[in-house]
């Protein structure tokens, strides 16, 4: 039996986390389980809004034969937060029951969930669905939360305000510009692009700054710039352009998919000076793989409502059980206002639709199991990056479990090709570096109000920057250096 | 002689120097350089893929053909690793394609008795077929730009134009032994040149240095780099001119499909009476080229170049192209070239049936 504790800083400081050790190996040794072939991990999940319940078990396939039953073994995951703060006897109950699904056969244990999909890889779980509804329907939601996007943010501001970081960029793209010039290598129009405008703030910040510091370096730059706003939701877009004022003729908004930008933003190939994105990335859909005693899987996930919370939720709004599985993709479909209007019996208004969307997000769980990869190379990352760029981070790391930031990577991979060979990509994200740091740490996935977030595994991007021949650089974020979020720097190298 | 007179062919086609890398011999690259895989294997692993881009090449009709430079990890390491009095620390690499920290610590030796070895790979392309075969290799000054430690006082090379004109004459050696094997066609690429173009007579130097009493076409290929599928600068040509009209070379090789071609005018403006290689195929670019805009691109050429002085060719290698679209470009661009042979009033007969054995 091997047990992982991720949290390990917490194991030593904390009396309650190591209080949850002992009755957890008293429950596995009472459970009859296969100890040979088990493994617990245990995380600390800070968010306090999850996917994951108090223990979950997941089985590992292993290698089989042609008519061989694979030889496989099972996982127990267990978030110590929760359970420290649990009575013995119920977090027991947990491992218990986490020990018997673990083993169950496929389908998962009969205790009442509501199956919202398929089994199928994280990166296409209806999670990523809904997540896409809270930026279409924002302002549905916070017309019923009564609290604005940014009012959300732990700081209660996006970072992209900060008015000294904007200052920083714009003074290194004037010493580029102003070294190109010099050398009749300057183009016309200088191309900045941002992706994920929030609202709007980040760009309004720029661009009163630039002109102020272009009228005291006094080269024209102003004039010649042409600021790109990109963003999945239209409302966003709005928003963001009513934001900018003064400065609407050197700005164009596009309403583009982060993941797919060659299709909108194509014509800026290699002509972007700087593509700017904030707070973007840890937003897009993910897969997680994992090496496991010298295989490798990819998790798959499937969506369910515990028996209680879904029972809440049909009393609620009137509705049969069975029928949620149905109301929630519907939700998902069209959107609380259509929903309303199509239902009115049960969403008399949007505002009812929205609590729907709002208690079924917050009840909202995910299982999980490891699916065996048969080689790296049939797993795509994104369609044009296969899994072989993982090999160094899943061959260095021992048993590890990350993720694939499947659609950071897409979007990121799709940016490179867009910058001036003097360009670069200015990101701040919550990153990590390592992947080393999957040993010690919870990334995600969690719940943001009504979205997703999840950490981004940079080393990943790095990885994949350094194979198309650009260094990748981390550092704090330099105006708040207290918080997680991270400044990466993306340019040529060589 | 006009190049086109040698090979007694109007508006041949050839290639710039490197074909497609499959993603599978990137992968075996990049074991050797990791240690998994010995050099032996790697050596007969890069004669099968050889083999196969000439083959490739022959089948798209390509006139004039190379060894698709499928030895080499890049376009600096292959040459410095092997120059002698170059210092390489680490010569693991996580990725066959990054390039090494390469630096000088004392003078190059001037023996010339170390061959680079360039001579033995041109003797096993010419064994493959019986096309004229061009051979390129990286010029003087884009191999000084990756070595690190001349340029200070006290080091081996305080002035770096000395390591330049050392590498040259380095290569004038491997030129020699080059044209002793049979070459017959020889390119110096200076991929590096536009990002330092007021180096562009120090460049044209050591090209005469490298081309010196070696009696083979030359040509000299100039590009604004094709690192990772990108270029790694931008501007125009102007920067070669008029330096560049003392090149001892035969043909100037640019690239003009992706950059547009605006600048042929440079050629006429500043009396470049010698050969073009005309780049007609983007390599920065997946989307295969029409025939049509392939010959488009050549009659734009010849509004600045007369036929005879003209020849067809992609920007620059093909490296980054996956197989097929580095096929299908090829295919294409001979097409192309057909197409306006066929205006001109010149047969279209298969290259292998008119071409000596060069």
């Amino acid at each position: 039996m091997q047990i992982e504790v991720r949290p390990v800083r917490r194991l030593r400081d904390s009396e309650q986390v190591r209080g949850v050790i002992a009755p957890m190996i008293e429950a596995i040794c009472a459970s009859g389980a296969d100890l040979e072939h088990l493994r617990v991990v245990c995380d600390w999940i800070q968010y306090k809004s999850n996917f994951r319940d108090l223990v979950t078990g997941r089985a590992v396939p292993g290698d089989a034969g042609p008519g061989e039953a694979p030889a496989g073994s099972y996982e127990i995951a267990v978030d110590l937060r929760r359970c420290a703060a649990q009575a013995a006897d119920a977090f027991q109950a947990a491992m218990s029951a986490a020990l018997a699904a673990a083993g169950a056969p496929a389908g998962g244990p009969p205790d009442g969930r509501v199956w919202l999909e398929p089994w199928g890889p994280g990166r296409d779980s209806m999670v990523w669905r809904f997540n896409a509804l809270y930026w279409q329907a924002l302002a549905d939601w916070e017309k019923t939360t009564g609290k604005e996007y940014e009012q959300s943010l732990p700081h209660g501001e996006s970072d992209a305000r900060n008015v000294a970081a904007a200052q920083e960029l714009i003074l290194d793209l004037f010493r580029v510009w102003d070294e190109l010039e010099a050398r009749r290598a300057l183009p016309e129009e200088l191309y900045v692009l941002e992706l994920g405008v929030g609202n709007g703030g980040q760009a309004r910040t720029f661009l009163d700054e630039f002109a102020a510091l272009d009228r005291r370096h006094g080269r024209g730059y102003y004039r010649r710039l042409h600021y790109l706003m990109g963003d999945y939701s239209a409302h966003v877009l709005d928003r963001a352009r009513q934001e900018i004022g003064q400065h609407r003729e050197h700005t164009s908004g596009l309403v583009l998919e982060a993941t797919r930008l060659s299709g909108s933003v194509g014509f800026l190939a290699g002509k972007a000076f700087l593509v700017y994105i904030s707070n973007v990335y840890d937003n897009l859909p993910t897969d997680e793989v994992a090496s496991i005693r010298g295989r490798n899987y990819v998790v798959e996930v499937r969506s369910y409502l515990p028996e209680a919370a879904a029972d809440a939720i049909a009393a609620r709004f009137g509705l049969p059980r069975d029928q949620l599985p149905a109301l929630t993709a519907r939700l998902l479909r069209i959107g609380p206002e259509l929903l309303s209007e199509s239902l009115p019996g049960q969403f008399p208004d949007t505002g009812q639709a929205v609590a729907f969307w709002q208690a079924t997000w917050q009840a909202l769980r995910l299982a999980e199991r490891y699916v065996l990869l048969e080689g790296l190379d049939t797993y795509q990352l994104t369609p044009a990056v296969t899994g072989e760029v993982l090999r160094p981070l899943l061959s260095a790391e021992g048993d590890v479990r990350m993720h694939v930031s499947n659609g950071a990577l897409a979007s990121f991979a799709d940016t490179l090709p867009l910058l001036h060979p003097f360009g670069r990509i200015v990101c701040h994200d919550l990153f990590t570096t390592g992947p080393g740091e999957y040993h010690s740490g919870f990334f995600g996935p969690g719940k943001y109000d009504g979205s997703v977030v999840n950490w981004v595994n940079g080393s990943l991007l790095q990885l994949l920057a350094s194979r198309r021949g650009f260094s990748v650089q981390f550092s704090p974020f330099k105006q708040r250096p207290a918080s997680h979020v991270k400044t990466m720097t993306a340019q040529v190298r060589d | 002689m006009m190049p086109n007179e040698l090979f007694r062919m109007v508006l041949p086609t050839t290639v710039v120097g490197s074909y497609s890398v499959p993603e599978w011999l990137e992968r075996l690259k990049t074991e050797y350089h990791q240690r998994r895989i010995s050099a032996a294997h790697l050596t007969e692993i890069c004669e099968v893929a050889i083999k196969a881009a000439i083959k490739d090449q022959e089948l798209a009709g390509i006139d004039i053909v190379s060894d698709g430079e499928l030895r080499r990890d890049n376009d600096i390491d292959y040459f410095l690793a092997r120059v002698p009095g170059v210092h390489i620390g680490q010569r693991a690499k996580s990725d066959y394609y990054d390039y090494y920290e390469a630096e000088v610590t004392a003078p190059l030796p001037e023996d010339g008795t170390m061959a680079l070895g360039l001579a033995a790979d041109y003797a096993f392309t010419r064994t493959l077929t019986d096309r004229p075969v061009k051979f390129s290799f990286t010029g003087p000054f884009s191999l000084s730009r990756r070595i690190a430690g001349a340029g200070q006082p006290g080091s081996a090379y305080p002035d770096p134009a000395d390591l330049v004109r050392a590498l040259a004459r380095r290569l004038n050696t491997e030129a020699r032994l080059l044209a002793a094997a049979g070459a017959a066609f020889l390119q110096v690429d200076e991929p590096f040149l536009a990002g330092y173009p007021e180096q562009a007579a120090l460049a044209v130097e050591a090209v005469n240095i490298v081309t010196e009493g070696v009696p083979v076409i030359w040509a000299l290929h100039v590009c604004y780099g094709n690192r990772y599928a990108r270029p790694s600068w931008e501007g125009h040509y102007d920067f070669l001119f008029p330096a560049v009209l003392c090149a001892r070379v035969d043909q100037l090789v640019l690239e003009f499909a992706r950059k547009g071609l605006a600048d042929l005018r440079l050629i006429r403006e500043h009396g470049w009476r010698k050969s073009v290689g005309v780049g007609v195929i983007d390599v920065k670019s997946s989307m295969v080229e029409s025939p049509d805009l392939v010959a488009a691109r050549v009659r734009r050429a010849l509004e600045y170049v007369a036929p005879e002085r003209l020849m067809i060719n992609p920007d620059c290698g093909l490296r980054h192209l996956a197989p097929d679209v580095a096929r299908r470009k090829l295919r294409a661009m001979v097409a192309g070239a057909a197409v306006v042979r066929g205006e001109l009033g010149e047969p279209v007969v298969p290259a292998s049936s008119t071409l000596q054995n060069l």
